[in-house]
């Protein structure tokens, strides 16, 4: 992890926005890494596109900052604009101008643009370029914004909800081509509300629910947190009693040979005390899904 | 009140008509008060053919010329404008925005979702008509002005209901090809011409018969003001408007609906051909997109071209012949012209090829001319793309907000500029065709006049747009504060006021720059004002937070 301010991708301190009475966005501070996927998370409304719109310079923070590759987002903000590639939500684009236009428009503005690499993406994403941007299916227009985003080759790419309208093949070319652009060293901030991408492509998510930041920590940790459920078989019958007092263990059931839990924290702890006392014949573990937990920070009733 | 097409539809449009109408009525009351406090005996001489040309009945008092000069003019110009917006916007609008595919997801019959549109249209101009005969009737109690013998009735019953016509006309274009600029630009360029024809046509010998063939003839020809309803007249209108109902019920019904489709341009064509490909994609797919001011342009050229085609073919070059046309009857009149009166019309001599061009092509078609582009570019191109959502992925590109601000101000700037030299080919043209040998330097002073005072009032939608990102908003604040000075100077130049040099039109055409050439001082005076709006344009994009929709 560097902290050298010219190499942290993007970096928001204390970001926030008000409008009028409505906090949309509350204190924000995060450090995307160079070579991470950051996946950004929440449910509609959460404040995902307010960050990020701050972030472009669209709309001016209450207070706090936030930088791109050690330049301020809003003093810097043309200079920033060469060296991200920027995927809004809902895309627009102009309906009059095909595909390949449209490229070509944000090509000459932006400079820098290798036509053997916008013809790659467009081979890998199978976009229609020839068309008229007005004429395409939702999936079509926003593969031509994948490709304006991942053009100028930028050393950050920022990517609000992009999965809208693709198909689950192109999801997963596109999944593909966030990763190797993290291994070229480059970053990848992620806003999203579909937890299988960020499952498969980010490194660190943040989630955040009405503008509060309510968790952030890499995938594996959290999912190392996550309540799983433990199926345990044992060569002989056991007592229930032997459960009690091992810290994460809850819902206990236990039926002759197999005993049924849920389980959250280390291992550690469970299979020692089992180990000490019976045969342990086999252990089945689902996999922990982040869904479970998003949907426990997304949850009302969960304090802020 | 969302409860049918019908109330929504209403609901969507009552305010805008409301604030339309209600201008309307402000103006007649302004307009009554000044024509009252002013000497009216300048009426009395003049000749039938010029009354016509002005249209100004021939037995005029204060009264009647209030009412023509703001009920037959601008407020025909207004009310079919909003009947032409309601009517465009009822099937295309809804194509084009992509809604028309969730409206009739609903047990809806397109017949139905037509009629509903249609109604609406009728309810909202028989409203107008009647809040413009309260404002008539209203107005001339409060100033103590005589009416007798008029029938303000008639007179806005003919004004409603020439609205409806073209207000459907829109709505059967758009049924039949589901493209709202065909259906909005074919109606106004039918009701600007028809307009136009109307008062120039029975001027001429042998010609007056075929102002017939125009719906705005049916509007005053029979002047209903003095002489009450013609029903004859109102019976065609109402024909028409029902013929054109007819067809739009069949077009809506018989076409494949577009989901927000784009339209098939020429370049398009062009761009498929195989023979043609290579040029139009260079020009199309390369030029076109190469800078911002030059996308900008490319988007508004359909416009421009109308604009610019239609000052030039119609308003410049056919002038010149149609002036000798008329001639013989308007040389008769050359000596009865009281000074304040020719004032009104920017101080020409009727008589003269000068003075007619100055109230035919300058005095109010060449700022609506300029102003349609300039505001059009300026409201559509800045904050359109806000209200289209595109400027989130135009500013991901390293081009700061003051560029955008000034790359679409370029573009505003270069197509006043055009409208405005075609306009000065056009006269020159018509000058030279005709033989009435106006000075080319004199022409070119006042279209260089024009196009400052259409880029005053761009300039005011740039700022406008700049500042709030709401396209409705500059749009429609400059077109009423230009209407509103537009008026207030006609007025002052008529009552010799003092406060006429506050108004921008006061140096376009208070010089007469068409017979004395060009005013340095004024040009200087718009130019200045024009500048100044512009650059309060940029912090004020630049300091605002951008909208996410319109």
């Amino acid at each position: 992890m560097t902290h050298d301010p010219a190499a942290i991708a993007l970096r928001t301190e204390g970001l926030t926005k008000h409008y009028g009475d409505v906090q949309a966005l509350v204190d924000l501070t995060i450090d995307v890494q160079p070579g991470e996927v950051f996946g950004f998370l929440g449910p509609n409304g959460a404040g995902k596109t307010t960050t990020i719109r701050c972030v472009m310079d669209e709309i001016r923070p209450t207070s706090g900052r936030a930088s791109i590759l050690g330049m301020d987002c809003h003093a810097q903000s043309v200079e920033i604009r060469r060296h991200i590639g920027y995927l809004p939500s809902d895309l627009a684009l102009y309906p009059n101008l095909t595909g390949k236009d449209t490229l070509t428009y944000f090509a000459n503005l932006r400079g820098g643009v290798e036509w053997s690499y916008v013809d790659e993406l467009t081979e890998r994403l199978g976009a229609q370029l020839d068309k008229k941007v007005g004429d395409l299916s939702s999936g079509n227009r926003q593969k031509v914004g994948v490709i304006q985003a991942f053009m100028n080759r930028p050393q950050l790419l920022i990517m609000d909800e992009p999965s809208n309208g693709l198909d689950p093949l192109v999801q997963r070319e596109f999944q593909t081509m966030m990763r190797e652009h993290v291994t070229d060293g480059g970053s990848v901030f992620l806003s999203s509300h579909t937890l299988s991408e960020v499952q498969r492509v980010a490194d660190r998510v943040g989630i955040i629910r009405d503008g509060h930041l309510m968790a952030l920590e890499s995938v594996s940790s959290l999912r190392s947190k996550a309540m799983r459920r433990v199926q345990l078989e044992f060569g002989t019958a056991i007592d229930g009693s032997v459960f009690d007092g091992v810290p994460g263990v809850r819902d206990v059931v236990v039926e002759d040979h197999h005993a049924y839990l849920s389980y959250d924290g280390k291992m550690d702890a469970l299979l020692k005390r089992l180990a000490d006392q019976y045969d342990v014949v086999d252990i089945t573990t689902e996999e922990a899904d982040l869904e479970e937990i998003f949907l426990t920070y997304y949850r009302e009733d969960v304090a802020l | 009140m969302l409860a049918t097409v019908f109330s929504k539809t209403v609901l969507d449009r009552w305010r805008g008509v409301t604030i339309g109408v209600m201008a309307l009525g402000a103006l007649l009351l302004m307009a009554m008060a000044i024509y009252r406090d002013i000497d009216l005996s300048i009426y009395t001489n003049l000749p039938e053919a010029f009354l016509s040309l002005a249209g100004i009945p021939p037995d005029a008092d204060i009264a009647a010329l209030s009412y023509n000069a703001v009920y037959n003019s601008y407020g025909a110009l207004v009310l079919g404008g909003i009947a032409i917006a309601m009517g465009s916007a009822s099937i295309a609008g809804e194509e084009r925005k992509g809604t028309i595919g969730i409206l009739l997801g609903n047990p809806r019959s397109r017949t139905r979702v037509l009629v509903a549109k249609a109604m609406a249209l009728v309810l909202l101009m028989v409203l107008s008509a009647i809040v413009l005969w309260v404002a008539g009737v209203v107005s001339p109690q409060i100033l103590g002005v005589s009416v007798e013998g008029m029938q303000i009735g008639a007179f806005v019953l003919h004004l409603g209901a020439a609205s409806l016509l073209y207000g459907l006309l829109a709505l059967a274009l758009g049924a039949w090809t589901g493209k709202t600029g065909i259906a909005s630009g074919v109606s106004a360029g039918v009701m600007v011409v028809s307009f136009v024809a109307v008062g120039i046509l029975p001027l001429i010998s042998g010609w007056a018969d075929l102002a017939r063939l125009f719906p705005s003839y049916y509007l005053g020809s029979s002047d209903p003001l003095l002489n009450g309803v013609h029903w004859g007249h109102i019976a065609l209108l109402a024909g028409a408007s029902v013929a054109l109902f007819v067809l739009a019920v069949v077009g809506v019904n018989r076409r494949d609906l577009r989901s927000r489709s784009v339209g098939t341009s020429l370049v398009d064509r062009l761009r498929a051909a195989p023979v043609t490909a290579k040029a139009a994609e260079r020009l199309a797919g390369s030029a076109r997109v190469s800078s911002i001011t030059a996308k900008t342009a490319s988007e508004h050229q359909g416009l421009l071209l109308v604009v610019s085609m239609l000052m030039f073919w119609l308003m410049g070059v056919l002038m010149g012949p149609i002036f000798n046309a008329i001639d013989e009857y308007a040389a008769d009149f050359g000596d009865v012209f009281p000074e304040e009166m020719l004032a009104l019309f920017g101080g020409g001599d009727i008589s003269s090829p000068e003075g007619y061009y100055q109230i035919e092509t300058f005095g109010m078609v060449t700022p609506i001319a300029l102003m349609v582009v300039t505001i059009a570019v300026a409201a559509k191109a800045l904050a359109g793309e806000e209200a289209n959502r595109t400027i989130g992925v135009l500013l991901a590109n390293p081009v700061s907000r003051s560029r955008v601000v000034a790359d679409k101000t370029i573009t505003m700037v270069v197509f006043g500029a055009v409208v405005g030299l075609a306009t000065f080919a056009g006269v020159s043209a018509g000058s030279w065709i005709g033989g009435l040998g106006m000075s080319y330097a004199n022409i070119a002073a006042t279209c260089t006049l024009a196009t400052l005072i259409g880029l005053l009032f761009g300039a005011l939608s740039l700022l406008l747009s700049a500042a709030t990102g709401v396209v409705r908003l500059a749009i429609f604040v400059p077109v009423g504060a230009a209407l509103v000075a537009h008026v207030l100077n006609a007025m002052a130049e008529l009552n010799g006021a003092d406060w006429g040099r506050w108004l921008p039109f006061h140096y376009y055409l208070g010089s007469d720059p068409l017979n004395n050439g060009m005013a340095w001082g004024d040009a200087a005076i718009l130019a200045v004002g024009t500048i100044l709006l512009i650059a309060l344009a940029f912090p004020a994009f630049a300091r605002r937070d951008l909208r996410q929709s319109g």
